[in-house]
């Protein structure tokens, strides 16, 4: 299993930085999903990896050695492309066989490889059709069978769920995790879709302007966001400009950071707020909007800043939401689940 | 894993009125319909007719309808050596432009902007002179010793007596592939320019190099338009009379010319019409195996579901 690095990599077009000093690193054998807006380069990144895009600077490391300057057919990464481009004038079977053809397998090595693949992807009988006769689903599958039948040492993947129904996308997601599991093969995702990443991935590096704004595990992302924008993107989050004092920050209820005295902004989870009834020490307000979701009661409570706080709370059965306009106080749960960061953090 | 589907429609049922008034969305292609019935099918339904009956000073001699001319230019052994020398002739000036033309379309699918425009303009302006024209041109280039060619070959030394070219069937393969050679990029470009390159990626990440993706991803997905531009050339190549005449010169004929000199300088337009029937039906036999054969490389692409 080999580790995948990204080193310093940087990628412009004419006066358009598409990749500033992206840096990664993917432990042998874990799966690390590239997550952010469209436009905001993982799809460069990934290609750069393939060898399908030429970096202005950087490195990108397979197992400790540089791939850089190696053309795309020699840098052994398989590659899942979106809508899989599997050859429409060959079979499944052949498809599959592809790679091991241009290698000049023997007749039976190939024979029994590609078997293994097909069925590796619960698609033994399917080797004689074309790529038409196929479903969405079975066509991403004979593309990861294609990827994996060469043995590469990584696996890359753009946004291979986009174009199946989002039944399927998740039985899929789940499936693909085991596979790679099973296998043990370093993976990158491309995808912008969070739940996916939270599905997939060991790690997430949250993409912005063509930058690696955060790389860390789903839930520290979650928990701990380092921007402002990695908190919005990832979940939903109360962004509230705050002043810090003294070690603490300035609001109803003051949130310790060991941030020097000035400007901040606080992050507040919808989960991390409750409403109260009555005046308590927290931020007073009214209901703007309450809508009931079964599990939780989603409000929009406004309490005089420029945009309405959004809390999210479990529902006791047989509850209901507070009415609009209900005069309410706002309480953290837990002073430590807000997040306080610098302004510099604060783009969105 | 199971495929959503929905269920089926109930058919809809119409009047046979409003069936005729929808059309099939035939309706739209009347005009170029009426138009090819009356400029081009009753032409040729006559000129074929011609065939089969007796004419008497420009006119149909009444109750003469006769196999005599179709028995008689399907017996004659000359017949069949011209149609031959058609067909090899056809077949080598399209394989000749196929070869030609891929490098260009290919070319032209990784220009941009300007470098495009200039590339389709020239791959056009030859259409904007008459085929004569070019034929003449070729005249003036391949010609005697005072030619283009051998003058530059004699002055520069590289041969001592002047190469005859014009008047063989040499010159007629040049002309031909030369004349018809837009008709061959055509097709080519319009299939080669819109492809998606996602697929060659995909067998470069598979480990192939560049000429193994070329020739096993490129050539194989792009055989639609070279049935397209062969089975064009084929029929333009098989039917031509005037580059053989000209560049063969006079000596070298074939089918389209015999029928030519049949109709305009023999005046025998019974044995012209005859041999045009033989033309015609030739042609299109070869074009329905041209297209079968194109049907059967590309079957992947109309696979059923």
């Amino acid at each position: 299993m080999s580790d995948l690095e990204i080193d310093r990599l940087s990628k412009r077009y004419g006066k358009l930085q598409v990749l500033t000093d992206c840096n990664l690193m993917a432990e042998g054998g874990s799966v690390v999903t590239l997550l952010g807006p469209s436009g905001c380069g993982k799809t460069t990144l990934l290609r750069s990896i393939a060898g399908f895009v030429e970096p202005d600077a950087g490195r990108v490391m397979v197992g400790g050695r540089d791939i850089s300057m190696l053309p795309p057919n020699r840098r052994e990464v398989a590659y899942v492309f979106q809508n899989y481009a599997l050859f429409p004038h060959l079979t499944v079977a052949q498809n599959v066989a592809y790679g091991l053809t241009v290698r000049r397998r023997p007749r039976a090595e190939i024979a029994r490889r590609v078997d293994e693949a097909l069925g590796l992807v619960a698609l033994s009988d399917f080797g004689g059709r074309y790529p038409k006769q196929m479903s969405g689903g079975q066509q991403q599958r004979v593309a990861i069978a294609r990827a994996l039948v060469l043995e590469p040492k990584v696996l890359l993947l753009d946004e291979p769920f986009n174009a199946l129904d989002a039944q399927l996308r998740l039985t899929m997601q789940v499936e693909l995790r085991k596979l790679i599991d099973r296998i043990g093969i370093t993976s990158i995702f491309v995808t912008h879709d969070q739940a996916e990443a939270m599905i997939l991935s060991d790690k997430v590096a949250v993409m912005h302007g063509g930058q690696i704004e955060q790389l860390a595990p789903p839930l520290q992302i979650y928990d701990r966001p380092s921007t402002s924008f990695v908190a919005d993107f990832i979940g939903r989050a109360n962004i509230m400009p705050v002043q810090v004092r003294a070690g603490r920050t300035d609001t109803p209820q003051p949130v310790p950071t060991p941030r020097p005295d000035g400007p901040a902004v606080m992050i507040v989870r919808p989960e991390n707020f409750e409403v109260v009834p009555g005046n308590v020490a927290g931020w007073p307000g009214r209901i703007g909007f309450a809508t009931a979701l079964g599990a939780t009661i989603e409000y929009e409570v406004d309490c005089g800043m420029p945009e309405a706080l959004r809390v999210s709370m479990a529902r006791a059965p047989g509850s209901g939401p507070l009415a609009q306009g209900t005069d309410v106080t706002l309480r953290l749960r837990s002073t430590d689940g807000a997040i306080v960061l610098g302004r510099g953090a604060a783009h969105v | 894993m199971s495929d959503v589907t929905l269920d089926a429609l109930p058919p809809r049922r119409f009047s046979w009125r409003r069936r005729i008034l929808e059309g099939g969305g035939l309706w739209p292609a009347v005009p170029a319909l009426v138009y090819l019935a009356v400029f081009l099918v009753a032409p040729i339904v006559t000129l074929l007719g011609f065939g089969f009956v007796t004419l008497d000073r420009g006119q149909v001699a009444d109750g003469s309808f006769t196999l005599e001319h179709m028995t008689g230019v399907l017996t004659d052994p000359l017949v069949w050596r011209l149609t031959w020398r058609s067909f090899w002739v056809a077949v080598v000036a399209t394989t000749l432009t196929l070869f030609l033309a891929y490098p260009v379309a290919y070319a032209f699918s990784h220009l941009q902007g300007i470098w495009r425009t200039l590339l389709l303009v020239a791959i056009i302006s030859p259409l904007l002179t008459s085929a004569l024209v070019r034929a003449y041109a070729w005249i003036v280039i391949l010609g005697g010793r005072r030619g283009l060619l051998n003058q530059t070959l004699l002055s520069t030394g590289i041969i001592d007596q002047p190469l005859q070219i014009l008047n063989t069937s040499m010159a007629v393969l040049i002309g031909m592939t030369q004349i018809h050679l837009p008709f061959m990029i055509l097709p080519l470009l319009a299939v080669l320019a819109e492809r998606d390159r996602r697929f060659e990626e995909a067998s470069l990440n598979l480990g192939a190099g560049q000429v193994a993706t070329f020739f096993k991803v490129v050539v194989p997905m792009s055989l639609p338009g070279i049935v397209a531009g062969f089975a064009l050339v084929f029929a333009v190549s098989y039917t031509n009379f005037i580059i053989p005449q000209l560049l063969g010169g006079g000596n070298y004929s074939t089918l389209a010319v015999q029928v030519y000199e049949q109709t305009i300088v023999v005046l025998d337009w019974s044995r012209g019409a005859a041999l045009a029937t033989l033309l015609l039906g030739s042609c299109f036999l070869m074009i329905l195996l041209i297209t079968a054969v194109g049907a059967h490389l590309t079957r992947w692409s109309e696979v059923p579901k």
